[in-house]
């Protein structure tokens, strides 16, 4: 049966205005969803992708979780922050340059005002743009509940396809982000086929702190190329320590794209993503490194 | 204002603002879905979820029990009623009769008081289907035993099309070199972005529909055919049109014979608005072909010989394919010299969506197989592709070997022109950095204007004048947003010498406006145009004889100006043409004025079954630079810029033939690097926007328009088309501008990054 | 499902309203208060032709829920116009050309008065980066450009 939906199912729609009363209701009522910019909740629910829930929560009433901020050199990140918010912001740019680039590379302004950072790392597709950068900054996510909370890293956080560690009566309140020496330089390259408004067929983030010509500090990201954001440890391992020169970049590529696991999609297939991996990884490491 | 000199004109030439867009910039216009009726219910078609079936059974009892639903319907309440573009070919039906044949098709309708009660019954209707093997690939359903879409063409072969000029064998061996190629062109869209919607109405004066239709008097006919009802019952009104580019708002669709039932069966208006996937997923797309295409060559680069085995993936239904065919071989002649011709086209019955009409029509296939085959043969052959395109240009006037006439050509002209541009004779420079390698491509060729179908050619125009000296312009000519209400206004207004906003366009109404073919094939400048003109002569012929009268000269030697008239020579005694209408309207009795006209061009026959004669009334000629620059490791593409050098004879509004020429070649660009729908056993994979990959303002390349003025006498003003060569032109100088920078010849469109990066690698590897 | 009641200031108007929780504010837009100068394509945020501004802000209306608009001000093509006078924005699509078949075009202005609202001085790369989520399948953009350009002058930008 194919039905081209036009209109959204039935739910009712509640905004609480404080925190208390956003866990009671997710502690006691069964199928509810939360939400913040709805840029990925709400285009699901159009195309009947998710059963609909009974109740939607807005998050938007808690004004509380609407900032950017440094506390003692860490950056937080509420979760009601916009990915424009993000992108824009002069800390981030500033300190945290990577994820500013992985912000401002997502869709365009209508989706970037609307949709928040948290709830595209909740969302938890592979091709989420702002995961490659948060996952070598090393975010952390603050996940509350009603009566708990607890810290996650994010390389813990994605388990596969659209699913999170989080549980039904939990929300991400905030990501924080620790220091990151003043030294250290990131790129994020975002593959897609038309300049802009795209989802990514590859992400690639790269953070890179040297010291003396080595690689003192080296994480690589991926996005897009297996079931969930990865960290290509392996190809860090190699170059962590390491002198920096041309034939162990391409080797750490080469590793990169054999950690990555992608699949053949409508996007892109699987050997290009590959090669798109190696190809990427390379170039932002000797762009970061400056080798040829 | 940008003004280009076409003549001694006030208003000709100039880039005078739309007429509709103070109503476009304000929100005020009104497209179909915006339309509201008292009472009115919405009308929702469930579509199949097998792509080849049996229908067993439909049960609808659940849903028509839901409360809010007013009326279901089936197939069967349609009574076998099946519409096509040609009798022989009407095999479609508004919803599916005994089996569905593509992925989505129609299968059960329901109107309810809303859309959301329309949703939710169509859940509660069940459909038993026996699902049956499908065919997805032409070339595969073409073989022995596939299996048989429709049992009226058990080989599956839809319509062929054969056209045999001269000797091809003959001009083979007489050529130095010859080469065969297999060229592919993609699964693509028109892309509009108003989804097809209408309000129906049916009461005791017949049927009123507002729909978004850039040909209205084609769902006319079809729904007086439909519902069994004289013409003067039917009546289509025209809101604005949110663009159409062919196949879809060409034709009828599903909803719109669904809601006009509706409305019969409860007496309530009845309304329907497709979503964007469903446009994507059900309407009609370009057809994509497979073009086995050989040439011959001489050592100096004349071309000796085409042949040419076009096999289309038709889909399901028959639609306008027939003139598809037509058009991928008649045109083939153009625009160089070809003395031996052989085209053999064959449409195939597939079970994926509807092959149809596509801005660019036919030619869009054959032409890029033929511009890229020349090219590499002009490299093999060490020879320049400008100069090879030079060599073998035609010059008007001219006849082809199929008997199309040329009265003016711009072709070689433009070709010079770009020649001499900056892009092309620097286009050797360094790269940008060093993974980005640029290059410039080109390409050249021929559009038809004012194209002519096989059964209703002509276009009419009827004025009306005011006692204030306001006109009124009735037309039966769709403004779907190319802008030709502008020019037609400004055509009316030039002959009568008034400004333009004295004359009033009234957008189509079949119970007022005159049966009119349709937007299609660039032909409302072209036709309509003439048929403008000739009206606003017939008018202004009765008024000088009353102004001859008042001057007692000769009707003659009145003269219309700047709203105002005078005897020739005397403008000192010149009276405002308010003051003239008024005489005329108020002299006697009976004088109503009003003008008439219609359009006499094309309408010598052609035959269609050989491909000799013209099908359009005059041809548009289009030479295109494009600078790509490529990644040459991922293969991202980004097009920086285009030249394109047009002629369409004469700009009657500069500035929209350029927007026409700007859309037209984005969207090729569009077909050449960007879209393509990718299909699983049916279906569509990436129906959505996201996903099938129009181009965004960012990937929008810089374009500079070029007008190339010629002066053909068959059409008024020397106007010829606009809307189309520019879309031919893109795709064949894009994929030349990346071979320019990578040294590989795609054939296949779309060229992607993916498979730009992965041809890059094995190059590098040999 | 219950409507509930909100209130909003829409194009400068107080409104009040009662809304089912399952509409969005493109719908309550288009249907209830009869505002159609806003467009639906996508229905999914793919093409910004629904594209109107909260408290100056460009969103896709078709992917905020019509309860949100509560407290919120909200602009929408209807709203530009001042006594009859059209915003420099609108006079400049009218020279320009700025479009053909009109349907991106209110999604396309409301995207260029919150970029002229930031940045009344936009270069190229700005002007093309404000208007990427809004599709346009007609003009090929390049009269757009021209369009904003143009606009921008007209405000006093350059
Ligand atoms: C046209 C279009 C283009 C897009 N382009 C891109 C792109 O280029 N790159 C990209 O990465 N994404 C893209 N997206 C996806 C989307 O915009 C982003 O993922 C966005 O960041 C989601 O944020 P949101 O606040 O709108 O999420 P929502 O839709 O509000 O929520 C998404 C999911 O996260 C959950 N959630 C939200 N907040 C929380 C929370 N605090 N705690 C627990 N769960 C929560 C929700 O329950 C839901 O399941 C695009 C979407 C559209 C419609
Ligand atoms: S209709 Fe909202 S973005 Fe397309
Ligand atoms: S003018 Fe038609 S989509 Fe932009």
């Amino acid at each position: 049966m194919v039905i081209f939906y036009r209109r959204l199912p039935k739910f009712e729609y509640i905004k609480p205005e404080s925190q208390n009363m956003l866990f009671e209701i997710l502690s006691d009522n069964k199928n509810c969803s939360v939400y913040a910019g709805g840029t990925d909740l709400i285009p699901k629910l159009k195309k009947r992708l998710i059963k609909p829930p009974d109740v939607l929560i807005d998050l938007k009433g808690l004004n509380e979780l609407d900032y950017i901020k440094i506390e003692g050199g860490t950056l937080k990140i509420g979760a009601l922050s916009t990915i424009y918010s993000v992108a824009t912001s002069k800390i981030v740019i500033e300190k945290f340059n990577i994820l500013s680039q992985a912000a401002k590379s997502i869709a365009a302004f209508q989706i970037q005002n609307r949709g928040t950072i948290v709830g595209n790392i909740c969302n938890a597709v592979p091709s989420a743009d702002s995961a490659p950068a948060l996952l070598v900054l090393n975010a952390k996510l603050n996940i509350k509940k009603k009566d708990g909370s607890r810290k996650v890293n994010i390389d813990e956080f994605f388990i596969g396809p659209n699913k999170t560690v989080l549980d039904k009566d939990e929300i991400v309140t905030e990501v924080e982000i620790s220091e990151v020496p003043s030294s250290f330089k990131g790129i994020y390259y975002k593959l897609s086929t038309r300049g802009k408004m795209d989802l990514a067929t590859v992400g690639v983030a790269v953070l890179l702190g040297s010291d003396n010509g080595r690689f003192s500090d080296i994480r690589i990201g991926l996005g897009a190329v297996a079931p969930t954001p990865i960290r290509a440890k392996r190809a860090e391992e190699l170059l962590k320590g390491e002198k920096i020169n041309k034939e162990l970049i391409n080797n750490a590529a080469r590793i990169a794209s054999d950690e990555s696991s992608p699949i053949d999609d409508h996007r892109a297939s699987a050997t290009y993503r590959k090669i798109m991996v190696e190809t990427l990884v390379k170039r932002a490491i000797c762009r970061l490194t400056e080798v040829g | 204002m940008e003004e280009i000199n076409i003549g001694d004109y006030s208003l000709l030439g100039k880039s005078i603002p739309r007429i509709d867009a103070y109503e476009k910039v304000t929100g005020e216009a009104k497209y179909a879905a915006d339309i509201e009726l008292p009472g009115m219910l919405w009308c929702k078609i469930l579509r199949s979820p097998l792509p080849h079936a049996k229908i067993l059974n439909i049960d609808i009892s659940r849903a028509k029990r839901l409360t809010g639903v007013k009326a279901v319907c089936t197939a069967k309440d349609f009574k076998g009623f099946r519409w096509g573009w040609m009798p022989i070919t009407r095999d479609e039906p508004p919803l599916a009769e005994d089996k569905v044949r593509f992925y989505g098709e129609g299968v059960a309708a329901v109107a309810a008081i809303d859309e959301e009660t329309a949703e939710e019954a169509l859940e509660l209707i069940k459909v038993d289907y026996e699902e049956l093997p499908g065919v997805f690939d032409p070339e595969e359903a073409l073989k022995e035993g596939a299996p048989v879409v429709h049992d009226y063409r058990p080989n599956n072969i839809s319509w062929e099309f054969h056209m045999d000029f001269g000797d091809v064998e003959k001009g083979f061996k007489e050529a130095d070199l010859v080469r065969e190629d297999r060229f592919a062109t993609g699964r693509v869209i028109t892309g509009f972005l108003e989804p097809p919607a209408a309000i129906a109405l049916w009461n005791s004066s017949g049927i009123t529909i507002w729909a978004a239709k850039q040909s209205p008097y084609f769902v006319y006919r079809h729904l007086a055919q439909c519902f069994n009802l004289p013409l003067n019952k039917i009546r289509v009104i025209q809101p604005f049109v949110g663009g159409g580019f062919g196949g879809t708002k060409n034709d009828s669709v599903a909803g719109d014979f669904c809601s006009v039932l509706f409305s019969k069966m409860t007496g309530r208006p009845v309304k329907f608005v497709y979503k964007m996937e469903e446009v994507f997923l059900t309407c009609r797309r370009r057809h994509n072909a497979i073009i086995y295409n050989k040439m011959g060559m001489k050592k100096d680069g004349t071309i000796t010989a085409m042949q040419s085995r076009l096999i289309a993936d038709g889909g399901a239904y028959t639609a306008i394919g027939p003139l598809t065919m037509y058009l991928t071989g008649c045109i083939s002649t153009l625009p160089y010299k070809l003395p031996n011709f052989k085209h053999d086209a064959y449409r195939v019955f597939t079970n994926n969506p509807v092959g149809a009409a596509m801005r660019g029509h036919g030619v869009t296939h054959t032409r890029f197989a033929a511009e890229i085959q020349m090219d590499m043969m002009a490299e093999e052959l060490g020879l320049d592709p400008m100069e090879i395109r030079l060599k073998n240009a035609i010059e008007a006037p001219y006849e082809t070997i199929n008997k199309v006439t040329i009265f003016s050509c711009g072709l070689k002209d433009g070709l010079l022109k770009l020649k001499e541009h900056p892009l092309w004779k620097e286009r050797k420079k360094e790269n940008k950095d060093k993974e980005t390698i640029s290059g410039v491509g080109i390409s050249g060729v021929a559009y038809l204007g004012g194209a002519r179908q096989r059964g209703y050619q002509s276009c009419a125009a009827v004025l009306r004048l005011c006692e204030d000296g306001t006109v009124e312009y009735l037309t039966g000519a769709t403004d779907a947003g190319q802008g030709s209400d502008t020019v037609l206004t400004q055509i009316v207004a030039e002959e009568l010498g008034l400004s333009i906003d004295h004359v009033d366009i009234q957008r189509v109404d079949t119970a007022y406006t005159p049966c009119d073919a349709g937007s299609y094939g660039s032909r409302v400048t072209a036709l309509a145009g003439e048929a403008a003109m000739k009206a606003a002569k017939d008018l202004k012929r009765q008024l000088a004889e009353y102004a001859a009268k008042e001057w007692n000269v000769s009707s003659e030697d009145i003269v219309f100006k700047n709203n105002k008239v005078y005897p020739k020579h005397m403008p000192d005694k010149a009276i405002p043409f308010r003051k003239l209408a008024q005489i005329a309207c108020y002299s006697g009795v009976g004088a109503v004025i009003i003008g008439r006209g219609y359009s006499q061009y094309g309408i010598e026959p052609y035959d269609f079954e050989k491909g000799i004669g013209n099908a359009g009334t005059a041809y548009s000629f289009t030479s295109q630079l494009t600078r790509v620059e490529v990644d040459k490791e991922t293969g991202f593409t980004k097009c920086t810029d285009m030249i394109i050098a047009h002629d369409c004879g004469k700009p009657l509004n500069p500035g929209l033939v350029e927007s026409q020429n700007q859309g037209a070649s984005v969207q090729g660009l569009g077909q050449a690097i960007y879209e393509e729908f990718v299909m699983d056993r049916g279906r569509t994979l990436n129906a959505n926007l996201a996903d099938y990959k129009m181009p965004t303002a960012v990937d929008a390349p810089n374009i500079e328009v070029i007008h190339i003025l010629t002066d053909d006498p068959k059409v008024p003003y020397g106007a010829k088309e606009a809307s189309e060569g520019a879309i031919v032109s893109s795709p064949p100088s894009v994929i030349s501008a990346i071979h320019d920078a990578t040294g590989i010849w795609f054939k296949e469109l779309p060229v992607t990054p993916e498979k730009i990066a992965l041809a890059l690698r094995e190059k590098k590897k040999e | 499902m219950e409507k509930k009641e909100i209130r909003f200031k829409i194009n400068g108007e107080d409104t009040v309203i009662s809304i089912k929780p399952n509409k969005t504010l493109l719908e309550m837009i288009r249907e209830d208060l009869k505002l159609t100068g806003t467009k639906e394509a996508c229905d999914h945020g793919e093409c910004g032709a629904c594209t109107v501004l909260i408290n100056g802000v460009p969103v896709n209306s078709c992917l905020v829920l019509a309860m949100e608009a509560h407290g919120k001000e909200i602009l929408t093509i209807e709203g530009l116009k001042q006594d009859d006078r059209l915003d420099p924005i609108q006079e400049a699509f009218i020279q320009n050309t700025g479009m053909q078949c009109g349907f991106c075009t209110p999604g396309m202005i409301m995207s260029t008065k919150a970029l002229l609202n930031r940045n009344p001085k936009p270069n190229d790369d700005e002007i093309k980066e404000a208007i990427a989520g809004n599709l346009c399948r007609c003009t090929g953009y390049t009269k757009i450009f021209e369009s904003i350009k143009d606009a921008s002058s007209k405000i006093g930008g350059k």
